[in-house]
Order: structure tokens, then sequence, then C-alpha cells
């Protein structure tokens, strides 16, 4: 059952997208077996892949897109987007890191 | 193919392939695997891999539980790099594709995603390079595993690029397999730059970053000349260095048949050439180049080699050695030139509250500040003099009081023998280092209670300019033929003239070929440079005449710009011996 899925979120981190919500984000996609984009303005990256991730260079406050096409598309885009709004809390390291 | 610009601290050109030394020193021994060793190699890529990730899982378990879930995730995060599908094959790709070896292939894959974050122009992200270098670390120690080679077992000749050597990093390069190196920072006058010259291998410091463009074991064209370093050369490029570097050979060689004879201009003139140096082995460098004497014996080496003071055997020793070199030539020791920070102990009193240790307690001041540290020096100076042409020398002299006081501690020291019975030498010519501009003002006064002056223009140029050039921003502002600095010298000429004081002049200035024509005409007789560049000068002044000499100081004192300066210098030289400037 192939599907597409796709939502905004914002990124509200005070050091944008660092290496631990990168890190935190390849891990969830990766349990789904769709492929998925982040898009941000004209660059997209692969979920699954953190250095690309990285290189989005998402600062605070940046508009992302979630897309994602194939089974579970749905599921998957809800448990990225679940991420961002919840800060990446639960392990956050802050801003050192 | 890619060149980048640096200072040139140590002359020649070389040709060879990287080493990159990090704070660990991989050495990728091979970069590529035969046809039939990939899938082999590709099983070890795959099974080191698997190491990696428990080896970081493991560190996270520990960040977690010792210090907080917060830390572990770090090494969360680093597993999941470890990790990344699209790294893992582009890695595997090489390797199947194109026979890299497992190393080369995760060095050189790594390195290009640390130069992507490099180049987003975000501070945060740059800094991140160095979690991707820790991993590249991670992986290579774990696939080099008994393989790893380090710097000083080398077994084949490599040029060494590295993010900045010590100088015992330095000193301790085997010039057998050691071809040259290249350096992100340092400047001219570090003692990693002067140490290469001691050296007599071709090196390039100042470069600025570039390390993350270069994973090791591609080919590098070091320019010591030039100050270029050039990565992956094309083919042209790569047989035009290789007929200079035979070149360079030749007329190196040529003027190695000048060491027998004198330094005189055509006109009859004798010039002293002394060399400077770091180390006591150092002077059968000299001798092998024809230096008539030691002008500048840098004493430092013996504070900066061990953690500990050195005692006064351990200085006594090696100033026998050079002076054994040297029994019937000048041997001018230099006493302790260094900061405060730099030396094991005095550290501690002082503190970490240094603000600006080119302007803080150090040299002479540090030897005053430390009086029984300052005395054990002087003790092992007077004692060696017996069997030699022993002079000392005070660095960074900048009143008389410093001048009077350190006399009055080396009488002081000449009591304590004397009362020991200990035998020493009385009679110790003493002179000071000039390269403060308040020593320049005050050289007529200084004139009267030395019995010479050394021109130190490393710090004078530093202190006269205000520039620091192992700061690669302002490192081109630091300019020996700037008319203010000529104008320096010449004061000190005229003051010691009146007090018929000899001047020499020490310093990378008087290694520079270019400005031996203008310091003779401006009426220095006695110069102090690197070994090295001894048999140059030589071939210089064996190419002038004084009255040569007195033209070109009078043309160039009165150009009002240091590029004018230099570029009239370097014209002067070319006529007088074209096959000198490369």
């Amino acid at each position: 059952m192939n599907q597409t899925a796709q939502q905004t979120v914002r990124v509200d981190l005070e050091q944008g997208l660092h290496m631990v919500p990168c890190s935190l984000i390849a891990r969830t996609a990766e349990r789904f077996p769709c492929e998925i984009h982040i898009q941000k303005e004209d660059r997209s990256a692969d979920a699954k892949t953190m250095l690309d991730l990285l290189t989005l260079s998402a600062e605070n406050g940046s508009m992302l897109v979630l897309q994602a096409s194939g089974e579970e598309a749905r599921a998957a885009v809800d448990a990225l987007a679940r991420l961002f709004e919840s800060n990446f809390s639960d392990t956050d390291p802050g801003s050192n890191c | 193919m890619h060149v980048k610009h640096g200072i040139a601290v140590s002359p020649g050109v070389v040709t060879g392939e990287v080493l990159v030394l990090g704070t660990e020193d991989f050495r990728i021994p091979q970069r590529f695997v035969s046809i039939d060793a990939v899938e082999s190699e590709l099983g070890r890529f795959r099974n080191t891999l698997e190491t990696v990730w428990s080896e970081i899982k493991e560190n996270e378990r520990l960040a977690s539980d010792r210090l907080g879930d917060q830390f572990g995730a770090i090494f969360g995060a680093h597993l999941q790099m470890a990790r990344d599908p699209k790294l893992i094959a582009e890695i595997e790709q090489l390797i199947s594709e194109r026979s890299f070896s497992p190393e080369y292939a995760c060095s050189r894959v790594l390195r290009r995603f640390a130069g992507e974050l490099q180049n987003l122009g975000n501070q945060y992200h740059a800094e991140r390079a160095v979690d991707i270098f820790d991993l590249e670390k991670r992986i290579l120690r774990h696939l080099l595993g008994q393989r790893r080679e380090e710097l000083v077992h080398l077994t084949a000749p490599v040029i060494v690029l590295a993010h900045n050597l010590t100088p015992s990093e330095t000193a301790s390069l085997d010039r057998k397999f050691v071809l040259g190196f290249a350096t992100e920072v340092g400047g001219r006058t570090s003692h990693t730059a002067i140490l290469a010259g001691a050296l007599e291998i071709p090196a390039v410091v100042g470069l600025g970053h570039f390390l993350a463009d270069v994973s090791g074991g591609e080919m590098v064209i070091i320019d010591g000349n030039h100050g270029e370093v050039i990565l992956d050369p094309d083919e042209e490029t790569l047989a035009q260095y290789r007929e200079l570097e035979q070149q360079v050979h030749s007329v190196s060689e040529r003027l190695a048949s000048l060491k027998t004879l004198p330094a005189e201009t055509i006109d009859g003139t004798r010039i002293a050439l002394w060399g400077n140096i770091e180390f006591p082995e150092e002077a059968e460098v000299c001798q092998g180049h024809g230096a008539e004497g030691i002008g500048l014996y840098r004493t430092e080496f013996l504070y900066l080699e061990t953690n500990q003071i050195p005692s006064e055997e351990d200085h006594y020793q090696a100033y026998r050695k050079v002076i054994s070199a040297y029994p019937d030539h000048p041997v001018t020791i230099r006493t302790l030139d260094i900061g405060a920070d730099k030396v094991p102990e005095t550290h501690d009193e002082i503190g970490d509250d240094i603000v600006n240790p080119v302007l803080g307690l150090r040299s002479v001041r540090l030897s005053l500040h430390n009086l029984p540290l300052f005395k054990i020096q002087l003790r092992a100076i007077l004692r060696a003099a017996v069997d030699g042409d022993v002079r000392v020398m005070f660095p960074l002299v900048s009143n008389l009081l410093e001048l009077r006081q350190a006399r009055m501690i080396l009488s002081d020291v000449m009591d304590d023998l004397e009362e020991q019975q200990i035998p020493f030498r009385r009679d110790v010519p003493v002179g000071i280092m000039v390269e403060v501009p308040a020593a320049v003002m005050l050289a007529e006064e200084f004139a009267r209670e030395v019995d010479f002056f050394s021109i130190g223009t490393n710090d004078l140029i530093q202190y006269t300019l205000a520039v620091d050039r192992a700061d690669p921003s302002v490192a081109a502002l630091y300019r020996p033929g700037d008319p203010s600095i000529l104008r320096l010298i010449r004061a000190v000429i005229i003051a010691a003239a009146k007090y018929d004081v000899p001047v020499t002049v020490c310093g990378q200035m008087s290694s520079d070929p270019m400005f031996i024509p203008l310091l003779v005409g401006m009426g220095i007789r006695k110069f102090s440079s690197t070994p090295h560049a001894i048999p140059e000068l030589k071939e210089v002044i064996r190419n002038l005449t004084i009255e040569q000499a007195e033209q070109i100081a009078e043309h160039a004192e009165s150009l009002d710009l240091a590029r004018d300066v230099e570029n009239y210098l370097r014209g002067e030289l070319n006529r007088i011996c074209p096959d000198l400037v490369f």
C-alpha cells in the first residue's frame, strides 16, 4: 500500500538542527521502510543519513518539509514531526554538542 | 591540483608522498589493493565497522551512566554517524570499484564530508568536522591495528603535513625519510621554522586551513623557496618541479665547494660568517657549511626538552660539546630567551594569567626575576669558557639597569666560583642582543658598557612593526626591508662605531642573501645565520665590492616603502649572483 505524506515543521532549537537532533532523526527514520526526505528551501536531505541532514545547516527558526513515500509513509512523518514538536527534549544535550 | 601559499621557512624544493600527521599519527600505508583482494578487504572493512560500533556503544553507555543521558547522546550521534548508510555505501564503492584500500577510502570519504561541513560557512558546522576526524581516527585505529606506523618508525620517504609541529617533534624528524614538511600554523621565526632550517629540509608554515582536503598518500610538492605547497600536482607541474629540484641541487653542490674559501669581498674585505645553533649537535653542521664560529647559540632547548630545570652539569656538557667543535673560534652563548610560561617550575609561580607572553616575563627579565635559575646557567658558561673563546650575550635587554644587574650577577657568580676554587674564565666578553627599539634609542649608552652588540632582527622587526609573524592574518606585514628597520640598524651601527663596539647581525634577515649587500654597505662585517645559508652568503660576499655595497645601501635607504626596498634588493642580488634567485 503505497502512500505519500508531507508535513511542515519549524526548527525550535537554539543551536539549530545540530548533531544530536540529526542523529535522532536518522535513528527514527531508519525504522521505517519508506523513503523519507527533509527539504529546506532548495536543499533536500535523506532523513536516514545524518551526514546529509547536517549539511542542511538548518538554523533556529528555519522551516522544513518532511516528505515520505512508500510503506508507512504517514507513520514515518508523524514520528518525525513528534520529534520536532517535543523539541528533541528526551535527550537534547543542550548547546555544546 | 591545489596550490597553497604560506611562509617559506626553509629553502629547497621537494616532491613526494603525503603523510598527514594528526594528534595521533596514523599513516595510511597503502592506497590501493589488488583486484583479487577486494572481497577480503570489504570484509575487513565491515568487521572493523562492527567493532567501531560496539566501541562507540560502550562509550555511550559509560557516558550515560557516569555523566548523564545528555552526554551519552553525543556518542549516540557518533554512532549514528558511523552507521550512516550513505557514508558506508560510498566507502564500499571506492573499495570495490576503484580498489582503494579501506584505510584510504575511509579517510577520503570522511575528509570530504568534513570539508563539506567546514564549507557551509557556519561556525557550529565547521567545528563538527572535528567529530568526523575523531570518527576517522577511530576507524583507522581499528583498521590498522598492529600496522599503525608512528612518525618515528618511518620506512619510506614522505612529506609531512600537519596542523602544527612542536619543536621537539620537528627535531625528531628523521631526515632520511622526511623530505620536507608544511604546517597550517607557525611563522618564520618560530622554533619549528628555525629547526627546519637546521635540519635542512624544505618547509613551509602558516598555510592556514588546508588539511581537511588531504587524506595522505597523494603527491605533494613543497617549494621552500617561495612558500608554496602544491597538492595533487598535474604532470606538467610535477615535471617542472623535478627539474627545479635538480637545479637547486646542482647550485648547492657548487656552493659547497666554496667551503674552504674565505668570505672576502672582491676588494679584499674579510667578513665573518658565523652560525646560529639551537642544539650542540648543530655545531658540526656549522663546520660542514664553513661557519667560522657560533654567533648565536640559543640555549632554550635545554629548558624545552625536559620537564625539569636543567642542571649546571646539563648546561656545561652542552656548552662543552659546542666548544669542542670550535675550540679556537668565537662561541656566543645567549642566556635563556623564552617566556616564563615555557620554563618548567617557574610556570607555577606565575600561573596562567599571562596576558601577552611576548611583552611579559621572558628572556633576561625572567633570568633577573629568578636568580638561582640564572646563576646555574652563568656558572656553566664561565666554566665551559676555560676551553674556548666564549662570549655571553643577554637577550631582550630594554634598559641599562637590566644590563647592569645582569653584569652584577655575572660577577657574583665569578666570586662564588673563585671561592669554591672551580676553574673558570674571567675575561669573557659580555654583549647584548639589540632587539627592542628602546635599546636602539639608547645604543650609545649601551655601547659604553658592552663588549659587543648583536642585532636580533627577528624580535626587532616584531617589536618595531608590532607584528607577530606566527599570525597568518598579519604575517605579510612583517617586512625586514621596512625603512624603519633599516633606520634602526643604521642607528645602532653609528652608536657602536663611536665606542668601537663590534656589531653582528643575527636573525632571519642575515640568512637571506638579498640583505647581505645592504648590510655590508651599511658597515656590518659580522653575520650570524642559519648554517645552511652560509655558502650562499659567502657566494654573495665573494662577488661584491665594498663600494658597490655602499651604493646599494645608500639607494635602499632612500626608498620609503618596504616593498620597494625588497624589490630593489632582489634585483641587485639577481645582478650579483643570478643563480641564487629562484
